[in-house]
């Protein structure tokens, strides 16, 4: 049997249909045409589906769409702002940090949602926080030297600026 | 990967959540995360066709103190929630750090402490798609007759995988389960069956609502310890917890020992224990130990080459205890 729900993602309310068993991931690529999160493995290893379910990371992959409504789902299309691209993701390009590119939504969302908490974040906190997520290309050095400029800029620009851990 | 047509039910009180479960009987499965239900969905080895959300229940999500000292833990926490959680932190520290190594950061966002609790047993020949399966003929969990890991006695052996419970047996936890019968609280380590097929010896109808850990006296410490192929995602291929009390001379006074990943349901060491009861804390590297531990463990069927994984889940358990030795000599 089919369910009506209402998803809001990136600001914006959707109403769909679907059945119980599409999961969160098929919604959004399929029927919202937000292809920024990526079928990596399908079942919760590697980080690739990864969106933001009211700012904390999940996997989309084995989030059952029917289980979304009523909750706030943040993609990577709903960083840049005016066409203005997100800290995260002017480190991600300067650095180097996206070559295929089928990591960098998932490892950009986590990103942004771990220097949202904690934006003093040191090494240790941003091994741990992106410890889901798999890359295939960087060997991960230009990643974590594009989360690191990213803190750096975030609390640079804070209205409350934070000591560094 | 396909998944068959489900029906879903999403209640707003436990009392119809339990009702459900009834109705539906082993048609029907209680989804709290989801993150090893639609796993086993999409590799069509989940045989309930209705899913029975836990989601929009209130409550069943708080940590806090107990009167006396313990700790109460809503089932439907988040793994992220009792690994982050002061109380847990401080108050037991050895099960945040279970919860915190259990699966990934994205995993934990939306597994449950319940759910974790309630981890199926696992193996090679069954977590596997579809496609995979196929090649032979179902394996006994899957519906099939044959066990491709213990060919002997064509026994199932599927391994309990889960971290959290390791350290709840160990602290002598207990859980409390509201059921169409009613409501009933036992021991987190009398949950589990020993049967690879159906790990969980309660009604298929009962939800874990409360995890509590109970106070214990004096100078204790708990830890944990997980092996795994990576420090993330993976499950355990052996977790080793041990809680332990000390007298003020730093003698081991209580010892409790449970191991995951090495049989159908969380592992005790009764002789290990009583071994170490009475004397002073082991080294990490005591080897004759190791080896005492190691030859307490039962016969171990593997479905994935680990061949040492006797000698280590024997120097594990030696180096949880002291560990937990060593921090029953820190909290004050």
């Amino acid at each position: 049997m089919k369910h009506l729900i209402q998803l809001s993602v990136n600001g914006q309310t959707h109403d769909l249909v679907v059945r119980p068993e599409r999961t969160l991931l098929d919604v959004l690529r399929d029927d919202l045409g937000l292809t920024g999160a990526k079928r990596g493995c399908d079942l919760g290893a590697c980080g690739a589906c990864a969106v933001l379910l009211d700012g904390r990371p999940v996997n989309s992959c084995l989030t059952l769409a029917v289980e979304a409504g009523g909750h706030e789902i943040v993609t990577v299309e709903g960083l840049a702002a005016a066409g203005e691209l997100h800290p995260v993701q002017e480190a991600f390009v300067e650095h180097g940090a996206v070559q295929c590119g089928f990591c960098t939504p998932g490892m950009v969302l986590v990103t942004k949602a771990l220097l949202d908490e904690r934006p003093e974040a040191a090494d240790a906190e941003i091994l741990e926080a992106l410890s889901g997520n798999i890359c295939r290309c960087t060997g991960y050095v230009k990643i974590l030297d594009a989360v690191r400029t990213a803190a750096r800029r975030i609390q640079e620009t804070s209205p409350c600026p934070t000591t560094r851990s | 990967m396909q998944t068959r047509e489900l029906h879903y039910h999403a209640p707003e009180t436990l009392e119809e959540a339990v009702g459900l479960l009834g109705r539906y009987g082993a048609g029907a499965a209680p989804l709290a995360g989801g993150t090893d239900l639609v796993p086993a969905l999409k590799h069509g080895v989940l045989r309930a066709r209705h899913l029975v959300s836990l989601g929009r229940i209130p409550g069943f999500r708080e940590i806090s103190m107990t009167p006396s000292g313990g700790l109460a833990i809503g089932a439907f926490a988040t793994l992220h929630a009792v690994a982050d959680s002061p109380l847990v932190r401080s108050t037991c520290p050895a099960l945040a750090e279970a919860a915190a190594q259990a699966g990934s950061p994205l995993l934990r966002n939306r597994g449950t402490l319940g759910g974790n609790l309630c981890l199926d047993t696992r193996c090679w020949y069954y977590n596997q798609t579809e496609a995979w399966r196929a090649a032979r003929p179902l394996c006994q969990k899957a519906g099939g007759e044959q066990c491709y890991v213990n060919q002997k006695q064509n026994r199932c052996v599927a391994l309990f995988s889960a971290d959290t419970p390791a350290v709840l047996v160990a602290v002598g936890a207990s859980v409390a389960l509201a059921g169409p019968g009613g409501e009933r609280t036992l021991p987190v380590e009398a949950l589990y069956s020993g049967d690879g097929l159906a790990p969980l010896a309660k009604n298929p109808a009962e939800i874990a609502t409360l995890v509590t850990v109970p106070s214990w006296p004096g100078r204790r410490g708990a830890a944990y310890l997980k092996w795994s192929a990576r420090e993330s995602i993976d499950f355990p291929i052996l977790g080793a917890a041990a809680a332990v009390t000390t007298d003020p001379g730093g003698r081991l006074d209580r010892v409790r020992v449970a191991l995951t990943g090495v049989d159908t349901s969380p592992v005790r060491l009764p002789k290990f224990e009583a071994a170490l009861t009475g004397r002073a804390a082991p080294r990490e590297d005591d080897s004759e130990l190791a080896r005492a531990a190691a030859g307490e463990i039962g016969t171990l069927f593997l479905s994935e080459a680990v061949p040492h994984k006797r000698r280590l889940a024997g120097f594990l358990a030696v180096q949880a205890v002291a560990r937990a030795a060593a921090a029953a000599g820190r909290l004050p």
